[in-house]
């Protein structure tokens, strides 16, 4: 294969950290990568080890094929401005800016939010899981309207974290 | 009804063959995919893309809500799922049924008394199919050893709720059992939430053969002819190809007129197949089980019938029992071969072999057909199955047709990833594969043994 990339390992690394298993190895012509949890490392979160064999010490030159973009744009594409972080959908469902109909929504643009602040409602069929903001700062802009379908990953709301 | 926009609840080369089929049809296509699909030949060719959820099929591709939000989300009409993942599961059709989308396949209740491998045995019986000699379900080795004494060895131990070979042993006697009984039984439970086994006669150098059939839902089926699938390692087919060309005639009828009469008592609707074990020795054939989906390898009686059993899948799905074609209608005619391409590293038993392909460069020319969903570029995500594609060749006849595929393969140049196109070509050229000797076991224990590339 085409020697691999910083960002092949890093979003190899990242879907690992995602997953739930415990160990994954790849092994091909020009690497070999192994990655584990430690169970043994004393650490209480998951720990992951990236561990490449043969390492690439020679620049990587850009691949001679490069895939084009697609084009159809998803939802989960749009760019966050630097300086703000993203409150993400957890997974494919609707948007909902209130725990109820007739409920206040659960933030408005300039509210100051902790970590711990729910800021919307993901419905998956009659489920319903509460978003929360996972960092904390200023609420910029509520990027999806009420009732609208996200997909996975998508950006929700904008927060300058404080 | 008519489906104007389908949900495509699969990836890979099968949600390229549906969006085809259902563009060609003026389809509408929704493809739902995982984070790590987000680019692949399928999502490029569909009308919309929805991302479910991460890369893990359990998150994505195998969560029914999931997948039916996202219909209802993008005001579908109709849900086809392809094969593998969700597509035999009740769950799906039930929860389509429920939100008044079309499922395009066989009803919940038929896929949910299939899907039982024990249950499917008495289906079978009572439409009066040849059944190797087998057991209800077994709980405990001594249970296990009892009956295995009666039908006589070697047995087959299979997972009552089973399929693909997990939790299946062969026991030549006693001590097989007791040394394999219970880890089957706890990867049944593992794969299939059912620990349960049960036991069939062991047939010896047997050939997998299947039987392609469509149903309209109200008590009339049809066959598009027949499928050897002996080629297989480890219960996974890599070659299939039809006509079954070492079965004699009054076999092949009375193995199809069986197997239509089997879905036509079951008011079978849509498509299935119901597969058997040949005995070349006796010139007999054996029920094994009805897979109540669109199989991997339908392109090869979509070559031989000239029938596109995708559109077959639609048009039964909105209804109109009219769309079956009458048993006269369909003509087999001609050989076709199927080889199915993945990544992975038959020299190095096997590993798969994911990463980014630098050139994809199919064969082409008359009786050749590759679906896929690769491109150059394309990067092969690590999570999912290795297939990558698949080569159908059809010719007058076998000869002819394992020639095309020997060419065909010689020009098919695939670089940045290992896969196991020369060990297809290994296989093609090999004087049993050509002289049609061969059972489910001989890729495995025969030809990979003494395999040895120059």
């Amino acid at each position: 294969m085409d020697k691999p990339s910083q960002q092949d390992i890093e979003s190899l690394v990242k879907l690992f950290g995602e997953s739930d298993w415990k160990e994954m190895h790849i092994k091909t012509d020009t690497l070999e990568f192994f990655i584990s949890e430690n169970p043994g490392s004393g650490l209480q979160n998951r720990s992951v080890q990236a561990n490449v064999v043969k390492s690439q010490t020679e620049e990587i030159k850009s691949s001679p094929v490069v895939a084009e973009k697609p084009e159809k744009k998803s939802g989960a594409e749009y760019e966050v401005p630097k300086g703000m972080l993203a409150v993400r959908a957890p997974n494919l469902g609707t948007f909902y800016r209130r725990p109820k109909p007739d409920s206040d929504p659960y933030v408005e643009v300039g509210d100051e939010v902790t970590e711990s602040t729910e800021v919307c409602l993901i419905e998956v069929m009659k489920l319903f899981t509460p978003v929360k903001a996972e960092s904390s700062g200023e609420i910029i802009e509520i990027l999806v309207s009420d009732g609208e379908m996200v997909e996975f990953n998508q950006p929700l709301v904008l927060i300058k974290p404080s | 009804m008519t489906i104007r926009k389908v949900l495509i609840a699969n990836r890979g080369e099968i949600a390229v063959r549906i969006i085809r089929a259902a563009h060609d049809l003026g389809i509408e296509t929704v493809l739902v995919a995982s984070e790590a699909d987000a680019d692949s030949g399928a999502t490029r060719m569909a009308d919309k893309v929805v991302v479910l959820g991460p890369a893990p099929s359990k998150a994505s591709y195998l969560v029914p809500e999931l997948i039916v939000h996202a219909a209802l989300s993008t005001s579908c009409d109709a849900v086809h799922p392809g094969y593998g993942f969700l597509s035999e599961r009740a769950i799906l059709p039930e929860l389509c049924d429920k939100h008044g989308l079309r499922f395009i396949g066989p009803k919940a209740t038929t896929i949910q008394s299939l899907g039982n491998k024990v249950a499917a045995r008495k289906i079978a019986k009572a439409s009066a199919v040849p059944l190797v000699k087998g057991t209800s379900n077994i709980t405990d080795k001594e249970k296990a050893k009892r009956e295995a004494e009666t039908i006589g060895y070697p047995v087959l131990m299979k997972a009552a709720s089973g399929g693909g070979g997990r939790g299946m042993f062969v026991a030549s006697d006693e001590k097989d059992i007791d040394a394999q009984f219970e880890s089957a039984s706890k990867e049944a439970e593992e794969a299939f939430g059912d620990g349960n086994l049960y036991l069939e006669q062991y047939i010896e150098n047997a050939r997998h053969v299947e039987v392609q059939i469509a149903g309209d839902g109200k008590g009339r089926a049809v066959h598009f002819g027949d499928r050897d699938c002996s080629v297989q390692r480890r219960y996974q087919k890599m070659i299939e190809e039809g006509p079954c060309s070492i079965m004699s005639d009054t076999s092949r009828e009375s193995m199809r007129s069986a197997a239509v009469k089997l879905m036509a008592d079951l008011n079978y609707s849509n498509l299935g197949t119901v597969e058997f074990v040949y005995d070349p020795k006796r010139d007999e054939f054996f029920f094994i089980e009805v897979n109540t989906r669109i199989q991997v390898e339908h392109p090869v009686s979509e070559q031989v019938s000239g029938v596109d059993l995708i559109k077959l899948q639609f048009a039964l799905a909105e209804g109109n029992p009219n769309v079956l074609p009458a048993q006269n209608q369909i003509v087999i005619k001609g050989h076709a071969i199927e080889c199915r391409i993945n990544a992975e590293d038959p020299e190095n038993n096997f590993f798969p072999s994911p990463g980014r392909i630098a050139n994809w460069s199919p064969p082409q020319g008359s009786g050749i057909r590759v679906d896929s969903h690769c491109f150059s570029g394309y990067q092969v995500p690590p999570f999912y199955d290795s297939m990558i594609g698949k080569l159908i060749i059809t010719a007058p006849d076998r000869n002819a047709a394992i020639a095309r595929a020997i060419a065909a393969l010689e020009n098919f140049s695939i670089e940045g990833i290992k896969t196991n196109l020369n060990l297809l070509l290994d296989v093609l050229r090999d004087q049993c594969f050509r002289d049609n000797r061969f059972s489910t076991k001989w890729l495995e224990n025969d030809f990979l043994n003494s395999h040895v590339r120059d």
